[in-house]
């Protein structure tokens, strides 16, 4: 069952709230559309990378003569060609970078930091030929003490990656050194006042295994660099802007010599948003003067690109017995792979979020370990913190005996609300979606044997940024539409309809491409559910501005002042005195007429795109256990959203589905496994065990809208949300089900039957 | 050395290519047909999923084309993503029903549910939730949560009566098999079509590669990407493909599939039929043999306790003559068995179960589809009234191969078969088994789960009515 509520304001549109056809869905079924590896350049080698075998090694030495002079290698390249960067924060979409360490992660320095790390990099006129050369390579490495869990590595006299490391946000700043990068504080009122007053306290200590983001298509890129420096680059990724950035900083190229076009993308949740192959092939291709093509293998994408952190977590919850929370408080430990940048920092503030609490403080610490470096993945640090605090809610909730939706109407952000990170809350659906999970079918299904159910709330901020489109009326009146946000979810769909529900003009009329870094302004990468918001904010201002330009030269033709003509669905007239003076002009007799009254039309909106709104989910999930393997069985799940406004709600549906399939292997199977000697163990699909389809129910939605205000259409942006709420939901369903309270993700069957054996032996088993 | 031959999307193809070129590599970097992903060369996402129809087949089987080597099509038919439309057609129906559902997302995933889909169409087989998932098992998608992918196959269209119109494909027949060896690049490949011939092969070659379906050998060639000097193919060798209900025994050929062997193990071992649906996929079924598992005697080998508690044989088979051992004579230790360099495995022979014995097969995994088990347990029992006359309990993941469990059976034999039995069987079992704690289950785990299926078994045994099957662990 798929639903939408509040439905009657979309019904104004035309375009916008139906599940008209997408436009590049006939590419994807065809096979037609291209993506990362697909592209073959003429005469291009193929790059491989070197990789440490080692979590911790200084490197002393790097030998690559006999893999340069093995024939067939056009080029080797190793930390010697990317010149060092000066340490300097700058944002990054949901997350900060440090060029410092990008020039390091895509290419060991001093020492490898994780097993995976790179160290060189060959091209080669086969696969085979570079795979030869890279055993031919010589590293001479000082092997290192490693550390790979989050708490080992806050220890005093644990080893250190970065012997300069000095904890940030602590006054005054420690002396020595240590793992901790940064420490950060959220929250406002007394918590310990607040606590007093609690006539229960909950408090309970979690943790989270990294998971990957697992996109289905591994990384790739093509890069070709000419004689007189211009570069190009293929790939496959989030954010082609960004790309063009960090490998113009990190070769010290110009920026307008480097120009980027996005493949089409197999998934990225965050985790095509940093550059790790492409800075490599361009640097090999220059040396080798041919283009170069790097695909990771599924292992490479697992040892080397981020995963999300890995975490500790404290929470603490006080409340009176009407449920009302008085205090609440949590300590987030997360880990950040070998460079600083978890993001503890987003993680800590949405931890609360949900919430209208007096008292509320979050402290969290950012720290690195030696594994890869994380990398953001769908609301990046929110579902381990908000793992967390919903858990803890629901154990308030079952102990005070009181209904768990209840508790937190009870106590749920609303307009005005001063959420627990600092600003005050616009309209937001929090409450419209706890009312519509009460009012669901499935709230009040009966269970079945070995069955639990749970309810868990998800938050999470969204963004804007900078966003270029443009929209060219064509010369029989078509349109093209450019913008330059990868479509990872149906965005040029989106894009599409709203920019025919300002024209007026059927959605055949306009085809929407993803333009290259050469074609528009400045575009920030698809993150952050922005790119519906962003790119549809400047896709309707362009849309304005060709309305604009043809009324401008209707009025030219017609002789009339600018004001004195008017756009209807699709086309000009004359307005008001001069009503019916002249015959109405279609889009495409404007087209017609374009040259002699002034040349080419065209749109172009450059804009950084403000008034992001959060958007909060509520999630049921029921769930089965098999008493005898302890093996969890999602049967049946429910999640509930607020869109602002759906544009095409089967793609924000499919957001909510895929988040939540997503949120179901992280709280019951995923984690990266590492042996002592701190390799990981499980790098492939085999043992990394995502969903398949029989591991899931047909996920259920319902579609809140309660309209953004700050955006044309309403949009909210749906894309993170939905991968928040899962583990809770599923944790307390178990609790639901087995009287048992699980902390650790996953919630695998080993550690589910441990817990239900210890639970029984105790006699506090329901099972 | 003649040229292979193979029809690919309704077209006739005479390629030479070094024997250890995956087809998924072939047809992305060679034929230049890139709507086949990669997504993992490990055979566990399905993203490189193509259908082919094997010379004598009337319908088309998904398989994994990275883990296929290229000679391996020799006289199939062969249909990628590119060929379901046809050059100017609309739609195929599994496109069409993927549009309509909006089952892509981003679309990497897309060409590989379409020919599974497709598959699973054509073999006409009813779209009810528990065969959808089966048909998908072996495709990941990351970004739709498979709602949408199982309507679409729930509305497709039911295939036409006779499936070769697909894309026009099946209109053009390959001219057969180039029926021979293949050299190039300095690797060479056979694929003799009768037992004499692999015989002769074998004994001139024992150093070659046995190659099987290659579920388990492909992976060297697409992971590791080793270049095999010599192979030796056992898929054409029609003596092995065979599947025979003997007077005492099954009889499954040394070169049959999962595929090909179900149908009749379905009939007679039900249990070890639904344990077999849960090996791998349905693309690692079409193409692996129960003779590959046996021979890679892997210590988590799916199909062995079952072997080992039925009793089955197997048929060893070398130029000068022949033996049969029992399998657990065969599995000689930890991936090592009685196989001579110049034998092969011709047949496995399942007697079958005298009347009132049960039997039952239970795997443990993560995930109930397309996953490595933590453990496997098979169990036949002979009741003497309440008492327990024989039984067999053979256990995978337990050990550094799969076993009996020798305590158990001691100690159970003779006593009553009621839940009075449930109390020591964990003491026994840590008697007979000490096994390794890894990422998939640490050694408690083991022992608990594997008693567990003991109990499963004595009370789904008891418990009137019960039906006997594997359990959605
Ligand atoms: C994604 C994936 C999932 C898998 N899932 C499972 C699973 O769930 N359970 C499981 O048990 N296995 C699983 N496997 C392993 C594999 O599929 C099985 O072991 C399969 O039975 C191997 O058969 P094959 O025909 O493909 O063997 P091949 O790879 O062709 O050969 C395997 C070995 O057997 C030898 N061999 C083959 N035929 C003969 C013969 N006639 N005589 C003598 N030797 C022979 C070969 O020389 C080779 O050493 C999986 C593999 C993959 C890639
Ligand atoms: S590429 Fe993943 S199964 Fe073949
Ligand atoms: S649509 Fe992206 S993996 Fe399936």
């Amino acid at each position: 069952m798929q639903e939408k509520v509040k439905d009657a304001p979309s019904s104004q549109f035309k375009w916008v709230g139906t599940r008209a056809v997408r436009p590049d869905g006939v590419d994807k079924v065809t096979g037609r559309a291209r993506f990362g590896a697909d592209l073959a350049m003429p005469g291009q080698l193929v790059g491989k990378v070197l990789r440490s075998p080692h979590p911790h090694a200084r490197i002393r030495a790097i030998d690559v003569s006999a893999a340069a002079n093995l024939p067939g290698v056009k080029a080797v390249v190793t930390r010697d060609d990317f010149k060092d960067q000066p340490s300097e924060f700058i944002p990054a979409g949901e997350m900060m970078i440090n060029y410092r360490d990008v020039v390091r992660n895509v290419m060991a320095r001093e020492k490898a930091l994780y097993e995976g790390h790179p160290i060189a990099a060959v091209a080669a006129t086969s696969t085979s030929i570079a795979k030869q050369a890279l055993k031919l390579i010589k590293v001479d490495y000082e092997v290192l003490p490693h550390v790979i869990d989050v708490v080992d590595a806050m220890q005093p006299g644990a080893p250190l990656l970065h012997e300069d490391m000095i904890t940030a946000g602590v006054e005054p700043a420690p002396k020595t050194p240590s793992n901790v990068a940064k420490r950060v504080e959220f929250g406002h009122g007394d918590v310990a006042a607040g606590f007093a007053q609690a006539e229960i306290i909950v408090e309970r200590a979690f943790t989270t295994k990294p998971v990957h983001q697992g996109y289905i298509e591994p990384h790739a890129c093509v890069a070709s660099v000419s004689e007189d420096g211009q570069a190009d680059v293929w790939v496959t990724t989030q954010g082609h802007w960004i790309v063009r950035a960090h490998c113009a900083r990190l070769l010290g190229w110009d920026v307008g010599k480097v120009r980027v076009t996005a493949a089409e993308i197999g998934g990225g949740f965050g985790g095509k948003t940093v550059v790790y192959l492409e800075p490599l092939a361009l640097a090999l291709s220059k040396k080798a003067r041919r283009p170069v093509k790097m695909v990771m293998t599924r292992e490479e994408v697992f040892r080397a690109s981020g995963p999300t952190s890995g975490a500790h977590v404290h929470v603490k919850i006080g409340a009176r017995k009407d449920g009302r929370i008085v205090a609440g408080e949590a300590e987030l430990k997360y880990q950040a792979g070998a460079f600083a940048g978890s993001p503890v920092q987003p993680g800590a503030m949405c931890a609360f979020a949900p919430y209208d609490l007096e008292n509320v403080k979050v402290v969290g610490y950012d720290v690195v370990t030696n594994r890869p470096k994380v990398a953001a993945y769908r609301a990046p640090g929110g579902p381990i913190s908000e793992f967390a605090v919903e858990s803890v809610i629901d154990e308030i909730a079952r102990k005070l005996g009181m209904d768990p939706i209840a508790l937190r109407l009870k106590n749920a952000a609303k307009q005005g609300t001063r959420a627990a990170y600092g600003p005050k809350f616009g309209p937001i659906g929090f409450v419209e979606t706890l009312e519509a999970a009460k009012a669901h079918a499935h709230w009040r299904t009966p269970l079945q044997k070995n069955q639990g159910r749970g309810v868990a709330s998800g938050f999470w901020f969204n963004i804007g940024g900078e966003t270029s489109v443009s929209l060219q009326l064509n010369e029989d009146g078509t349109l093209s539409l450019t913008a330059g946000t990868p479509d990872i979810g149906g965005l040029r769909a989106s894009l599409c309809m709203m920019a025919a529900e300002e024209l007026g003009v059927d959605l055949d009329r306009i085809r929407v491409q993803i333009g290259d870094t050469g074609q528009l302004g400045y575009n920030f990468l698809t993150g952050g559910s922005r790119a519906t918001f962003s790119s549809g904010m400047a896709t309707v201002e362009a849309a304005r501005e060709v309305i604009k330009e043809a009324c401008k030269r209707a009025a030219k033709l017609w002789e009339l002042p600018e004001d004195a003509v008017e756009y209807m669905s699709g086309g000009v007239r004359p307005a008001g005195a001069n009503a019916g003076k002249h015959a109405p002009m279609t889009l495409s007799d404007i087209a017609g007429i374009a040259g002699k009254t002034g040349g080419p039309i065209a749109g172009y909106a450059r804009i950084n795109a403000h008034g992001a709104a959060p958007s909060f989910a509520t999630h049921i999930a029921d769930v089965e256990i098999d008493p005898e393997t302890g093996k969890a069985t999602v049967v049946r799940y429910t999640a509930i959203q607020d869109a602002g406004r759906a544009i095409h709600p089967s793609y924000v549906e499919g957001q909510y589905q895929g988040g939540v399939a997503q949120g179901i292997g992280w709280a019951l199977n995923e984690e990266y496994i590492y042996g002592p000697d701190g390799r990981l163990q499980n790098p492939g699909f085999l043992d990394y065990r995502v969903p398949v389809a029989s591991d899931l129910p047909m996920i259920d939605t319902v579609i809140v809208e309660v309209p953004n205000p700050r955006h044309p259409y309403g949009v909210r942006g749906v894309g993170e949300t939905p991968i928040v709420p899962p583990m809770a939901a599923i944790a307390n369903a178990l609790a639901d089900a087995t009287g048992v309270r699980f902390t650790d993700l996953p919630m695998s069957p080993p550690k589910v039957l441990a817990a239900l054996d210890e639970a029984r032996a105790a006699g506090t088993a329901k099972m | 050395m003649s040229a292979l031959r193979f029809v690919l999307n309704g077209e006739g193809r005479e390629e030479r290519a070094p024997p250890s070129t995956t087809v998924l590599d072939w047809l992305r970097l060679s034929a230049r047909l890139t709507g086949t992903k990669e997504g993992c060369a490990e055979g566990d996402c399905g993203a490189c999923t193509i259908v082919i129809r094997r010379p004598g087949e009337n319908q088309f089987s998904a398989v994994n084309s990275c883990l296929l080597l290229l000679p391996q099509l020799d006289g199939c038919e062969v249909m990628t993503v590119e060929g379901l439309s046809g050059p100017d057609g609309p739609l195929h129906p599994v496109q069409q029903a993927l549009v309509d559902t909006d089952g892509t997302q981003c679309g990497f995933c897309t060409p590989g549910f379409a020919m599974a889909m497709f598959a699973f169409r054509d073999g006409g087989e009813p779209a009810e939730a528990a065969l959808i998932h089966e048909a998908l098992a072996g495709n990941l998608c990351r970004c739709t949560g498979y709602r949408a992918i199982v309507d679409a196959c729930r509305k497709l269209p039911a295939a036409p009566a006779q499936p070769a119109a697909a894309g026009g494909a099946g209109s053009v027949s390959a001219d057969g098999p180039s029926l021979g060896a293949h050299a190039c690049g300095g690797q060479a490949f056979h694929a003799p079509a009768t037992l004499a011939e692999l015989m002769e092969l074998r004994a001139a070659h024992p150093d070659a590669v046995l190659l099987a379906g290659g579920t388990d050998l492909g992976l060297r060639v697409s992971k590791q990407q080793e270049a095999f000097a010599r192979v030796i193919s056992t898929q054409a060798v029609s003596e092995l493909a065979t599947v025979r209900a003997g007077a005492d025994a099954l009889h499954i050929g040394g070169g049959a599939t999962y595929t090909q062997a179900l149908p009749l193990i379905d009939a007679k071992f039900p249990a070890f039929g639904a344990l077999i649906r849960r090996i791998g996929s349905r693309q690692i079924r079409n193409l692996g043999t129960l003779a590959g598992n046996l021979a890679t005697a892997s210590p988590i080998g799916d199909t062995l306790p079952c072997l080992m508690a039925l009793d089955a044989e197997v048929l060893l088979r070398a130029r000068g003559g022949a033996r049969v051992l029992k399998v657990e004579d065969f599995i000689t230790g930890y991936r090592k068995t009685a196989l001579a360099p110049d034998e092969i495995i011709a047949e496995i022979r399942l007697p079958y179960l005298p009347a009132g014995r049960d039997f039952a097969a239970y795997k443990v995994s993560k995930r109930f589809d397309q996953d490595i088990s933590t453990v496997v347990a098979a169990f036949v029992l002979r009741r003497e009234g309440e008492m327990v006359g024989e039984l067999k309990a053979a256990f995978g993941g337990m050990a550094a191969r799969p076993a009996r469990a020798a305590a158990l059976e001691r100690a159970l034999a003779g006593k009553p078969w009621t839940p009075a039995a449930h109390a020591g069987i964990d003491a026994l079992l840590a008697e007979d088994f000490s096994p390794l704690s890894d990422h998939r289950g640490g050694a408690t785990y083991r022992l608990r789960a594997a008693a567990g299926l003991v109990r499963r078994f004595q009370l789904e045994t008891t418990l009137t009515g019960a039906p006997l099957r594997v359990e959605a662990l």
